[in-house]
């Protein structure tokens, strides 16, 4: 079951950049803090890259897909994961282009890109629920040793400890962004080193 | 997985060894004939609710409150662990609640975490110093600045380095991620996975079990002063026993989306 425990941490350090968003949303909307344009752009460049370019396709190659060939139970919701998954794209497009606007100066610039965090933040909550809570119990049910074993080297052969990438990848490093993410963060969400500054 | 008795396979080399510890407030018994092996190189952890006894075990371990049973560090067997000669011996604790010099500079509470080696004769501080600052980044940027002006993560980082001051054999965290912002939590738990790669021994106690979980080797959980289970932390994280107490599904993102 690594591969079912690994979707699930990096289900907590995608939760984790959704927390801080909308943390310093809140705190900018109560004029408590200078936006760090930087830094929103950078962990909405996490968001795309990371779950959507990596987090995704697993779930569909090693879980979804070899569940769907052992049970048909949860067929719909697997359906509607799936297409989720696909509508990848266009879901984080419309949150790059309310961040454009806002960075900007548009008028209603932050209301826009605070309303699609709001629209985004919300569609990730019911996906990780549905997935946790409807799904990984299938997976429980109906996943042999052999496909948990499958899933698992597949899994493992895809990535190194905290979302990083295999050595001598070209990949990002997602650790190392992350724990940028962190240190840039203004407190008590980060350690408040910021602003952000692009490598 | 098993019930007691225990066996940590993997602490091939024992550097933490407890058997049937038990401590008393009292009438009170808060602590139950409990025994854990953290092996050389081993991140171990302890999970369980509040109030279960972790903390209370830590501090017999360590020798800050008195107990009964068997307590043998890096081979030497302690008929009554003491906390002056546990630090001495390499062991150091990073309580829950820091516990750092407020009005000093973070560089000085770091300093003073080499005290006791600097007493043995050891004058090496300065270049663990660097260490400690090649690793906590955050820490060297603000080196002049009073420990008490700084957030909660970063006083987190703060009692984590002035602990890796004194070298330990062993260093035991309570409760590391308490009170911090999730962001702060997923990098202070990539940091004990760093500090397990520099072959630190480490013995986690957490109520953030799937945290503690996903980075320990081999985990027990405490229960009303008990070790009701143990086995390779991978298992326990799958095991539905576990999973239903202290993993759930989906409760905690829902927790940390909504607020």
């Amino acid at each position: 079951m690594e591969a079912m425990r690994t979707l699930l941490d990096e289900h907590q350090s995608l939760a984790a950049i959704i927390h801080a968003i909308r943390h310093m949303i809140g705190e900018i909307r109560a004029g408590r803090l200078t936006p760090d344009f930087k830094l929103f752009e950078a962990m909405v460049h996490y968001l795309d890259a990371y779950p959507e370019k990596r987090h995704h396709p697993k779930e569909d190659r090693y879980l979804f897909e070899p569940l769907k060939a052992r049970t048909s139970e949860g067929a719909e919701v697997l359906a509607r994961l799936e297409r989720e998954h696909a509508e990848a794209d266009a879901r984080i497009k419309t949150l790059e282009q309310a961040l454009d606007r806002y960075v900007g100066g548009a008028p209603d610039g932050f209301e826009t890109f605070a309303q699609a965090f709001d629209a985004y933040a919300e569609f990730y909550r019911n996906h990780m629920l549905t997935e946790e809570r409807e799904v990984l119990p299938l997976l429980i049910a109906h996943f042999t040793e052999e496909d948990w074993a499958r899933a698992d080297a597949g899994i493992r052969a895809e990535m190194d400890p905290m979302g990083g990438t295999r050595p001598g990848g070209k990949e990002e490093d997602f650790a190392r962004i992350f724990s940028k993410l962190v240190a840039a963060a203004p407190p008590p969400i980060g350690f408040g080193s910021g602003p952000y500054k692009n490598d | 997985m098993t019930q007691t008795p225990q066996t940590n396979a993997g602490a091939n080399n024992p550097v933490l060894e407890i058997k049937d510890l038990c401590v008393s407030y009292g009438k009170v018994e808060a602590l139950t004939n409990a025994s854990l092996t953290v092996g050389e190189g081993q991140i171990v952890t302890v999970i369980g609710p509040n109030g279960a006894g972790k903390t209370t075990m830590l501090s017999a371990i360590m020798g800050v409150l008195g107990s009964k049973g068997r307590v043998a560090f890096d081979g030497t067997l302690e008929v009554v662990p003491e906390v002056e000669r546990m630090v001495a011996r390499g062991m150091n604790l990073v309580p829950e609640k820091r516990e750092l010099f407020g009005e000093m500079s973070v560089e000085d509470n770091l300093v003073l975490g080499a005290f006791q080696r600097y007493r043995m004769g050891k004058r090496d501080h300065k270049q663990t110093l660097e260490e400690v600052y090649a690793l906590f980044p955050r820490l060297k940027e603000r080196r002049d600045q009073a420990a008490g002006t700084m957030s909660g993560g970063e006083r987190q980082m703060l009692a984590v380095g002035r602990a890796l001051m004194a070298k330990p054999k062993l260093l035991m965290l309570d409760e590391p991620s308490l009170g911090l912002a999730p962001l702060i939590v997923r990098e202070i738990f990539r940091i004990i996975a760093e500090l397990r790669r520099r072959g630190v021994s480490i013995l986690l106690v957490e109520q953030n079990a799937r945290a503690a979980l996903q980075v320990a080797d081999y985990a027990y959980v405490l229960e009303t002063g008990q070790i009701a289970m143990e086995g390779p932390a991978h298992e326990l994280a799958d095991d539905p026993r576990v999973i239903e107490a202290y993993l759930g599904f989906g409760g905690k993102h829902q927790a940390m989306l909504s607020t």
